[in-house]
């Protein structure tokens, strides 16, 4: 394999997670749970160094999803543009949303208590201005967040920054035909991703042995999806799911969704950020006793609720299984959340991270056909394709490594 | 002018969608054309996002029908749809009526000008007089 430099140096792939740490060289990958005790670099260090000092820093390429990302709520004129713009361009850039208002009703919202991450405001075309009155900077004002960004309408920028603190102005998302324009917000939202990343002290002690830029997983995972093929027997449309500790992330072929955003990128991206089978053990469970069939989902895999007060294999797997379903759940009608994929086209779903180590084949087939039957009232199978050997991250990885 | 157009529901009849594009275009209009498989809300919020005058809806399979009753609940969300011009035409029924009873029926929807089975240059001749007659008023 030949880098920029025309040197054919082996590279090593570490991806840092919340619960586990990976590390993957050309002819193996470790994988350790993490010591909550230690700081990562020690932590890293303590278990493999060995394979570390192997490497020259600049052949030691990290991403991380450590830290679950950031949240948005975002003020707009409609659902079915500034809004759902905005909310794809946010995905897309690791953000999640926590809350969509509809500027006409702002005074009808409550406000959020905890801090926010990015507020947006979006609505209009450029020879649309007049949109945001004063009901939005009595709202803004009562809000906890830190950054602010307007990518709304060209008119109403100006008033809006002489009225807001530290807004910055970005050039609209919508433009004069109605048509999505990704490239400023998404630019900068990545970027502030990167920095909290960034920002993290005992991320920042990994430059002691990378010489490169450290970048967060779900990048590194949608970069591997055009080669998935490759390595995989995946047809299209899929997802892939990547069930993590703290979160989950779906990665979904554009063709799943109805809708009228065109763009280039043929996979989109959703967090669900409480969603996660250690970390965010808690808030899965909670989901879990929201929804009605999780309880038929017990009985079938022939445990009861009192598996959630226990710890053991049985029930982590079990609690993995929950996590398959809830997450089909929250994409389907029944849930309705932000994105609605059309699953009954879809024709293979490839589950990636620390489940791949737990559940086997048929554990997932069978989560999925009772989903399918319950929720969907159908007997549609797609195929499940597990990626034990993290063979998705490594083309990922690769991907970057090469392209730096 | 402004004007928002496309095709209503699931239907995918396109080829009207264009000639309405090219001959708005043709007098003037500034036309957002939202396409077939149209629903009605991306119609309300198009011309919020826009600030769009006129609303122009198609309906070539019949599907207007149902949606047609949808209209006047879904336009008091919004509070600031109350001066949009409303017109429909296409095939407004499925199978065969005729226009002196789905001309008020729409009407009675919330549309200002209905034009089952009328050829669009006839229509948008109606839009214009329309549009003058208001200015004057
Ligand atoms: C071509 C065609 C198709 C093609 C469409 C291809 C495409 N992507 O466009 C295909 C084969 C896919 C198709 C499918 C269907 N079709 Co078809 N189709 C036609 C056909 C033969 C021609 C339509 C056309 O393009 N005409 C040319 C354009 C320029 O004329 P127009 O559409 O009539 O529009 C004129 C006016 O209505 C007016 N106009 C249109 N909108 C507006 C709006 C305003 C404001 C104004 C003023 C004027 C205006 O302007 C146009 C020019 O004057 C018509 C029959 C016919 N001869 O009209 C049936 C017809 C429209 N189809 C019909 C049906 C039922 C279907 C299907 C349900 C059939 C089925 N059972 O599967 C499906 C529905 C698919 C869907 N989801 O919508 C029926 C609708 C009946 C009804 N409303 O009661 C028709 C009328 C045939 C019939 N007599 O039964 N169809």
């Amino acid at each position: 394999m030949r880098d920029a430099n025309g040197s054919s140096n082996e590279k090593l792939l570490i991806d840092i997670g919340s619960t586990y740490f990976k590390v993957s060289t050309k002819e193996s990958i470790e994988q350790h749970f993490r010591d909550f005790n230690k700081q990562i670099l020690d932590d890293l260090m303590h278990k493999c160094s060995d394979t570390v000092q192997r490497f020259e820093s600049n052949d030691i390429h990290i991403c991380s999803s450590a830290n679950g990302g950031l949240s948005t709520l975002i003020i707009g004129l409609t659902h079915s543009y500034s809004l759902k713009y905005a909310t794809n361009i946010a995905y897309n850039a690791g953000i999640n949303v926590i809350e969509s208002i509809i500027f006409q009703d702002i005074e009808d919202y409550s406000i959020p208590s905890d801090l926010i991450d990015v507020v947006i405001i979006v609505g209009g075309i450029d020879s649309n201005g007049g949109q945001f009155d004063e009901r939005l900077d009595n709202y803004i004002a009562k809000l906890n967040y830190s950054n602010i960004v307007y990518v709304g309408n060209g008119p109403d920028a100006m008033a809006i920054a002489s009225r807001v603190d530290k807004l910055l102005v970005l050039p609209n998302v919508i433009d004069d035909r109605l048509h999505i324009v990704e490239t400023h917000l998404k630019e900068y939202l990545t970027n502030l991703y990167q920095q909290d990343i960034e920002g993290k002290e005992d991320i920042k002690d990994l430059y002691k042995i990378t010489g490169n830029q450290i970048y967060s997983t779900p990048y590194v995972v949608n970069k591997s999806l055009p080669e998935i093929n490759a390595t995989f027997a995946v047809t299209d449309p899929f997802i892939l799911l990547d069930i993590g500790g703290a979160t989950t992330d779906v990665h979904y072929s554009k063709d799943l969704v109805r809708d009228n955003i065109v763009t280039e990128q043929g996979h989109d991206r959703i967090v669900f950020k409480k969603l996660g089978v250690f970390k965010s053990r808690e808030s899965l469970i909670f989901t879990a006793e929201q929804n009605e069939f999780a309880y038929e989902l017990l009985m079938h895999l022939k445990v009861t609720e009192s598996i959630y007060k226990e710890n053991s294999d049985r029930a982590t797997k079990v609690i993995m299984q929950l996590a398959i379903f809830l997450v089909l759940c929250e994409m389907s009608h029944y849930r309705a959340a932000n994105v609605t994929l059309k699953l009954l086209a879809m024709n293979s779903i490839v589950f990636t991270g620390g489940i791949t180590k737990v559940l086997n084949v048929a554990d997932i087939e069978d989560v999925v056909a009772f989903f399918y039957r319950k929720i969907l009232n159908s007997d549609h199978k797609p195929a499940c394709v597990v990626d034990t050997n993290y063979d998705i991250w490594t083309i990922g990885a690769k991907e970057y490594a090469l392209c730096q | 002018m402004k004007v928002v157009t496309g095709v209503i529901g699931n239907d995918i009849h396109v080829v009207a969608n264009r000639l309405m594009d090219l001959s708005l275009n043709a007098r003037g209009y500034e036309v957002f054309n939202l396409g077939v498989n149209t629903y009605l809300e991306e119609f309300f919020d198009a011309v919020v996002e826009t600030g769009a005058e006129i609303l122009l809806i198609s309906s070539l399979n019949g599907e207007a029908e149902g949606w047609g009753r949808e209209v006047k609940l879904l336009k008091a969300k919004y509070k600031t749809l109350d001066n949009l011009t409303m017109m429909i035409g296409g095939n407004l029924t499925v199978g065969s009526g005729n226009a002196e009873d789905i001309v008020p029926r729409y009407k009675n929807y919330g549309f200002d000008l209905v034009c089952h089975q009328v050829d669009l240059n006839t229509g948008l001749d109606m839009l214009e007089n329309y549009i003058q007659e208001h200015k004057q008023a």
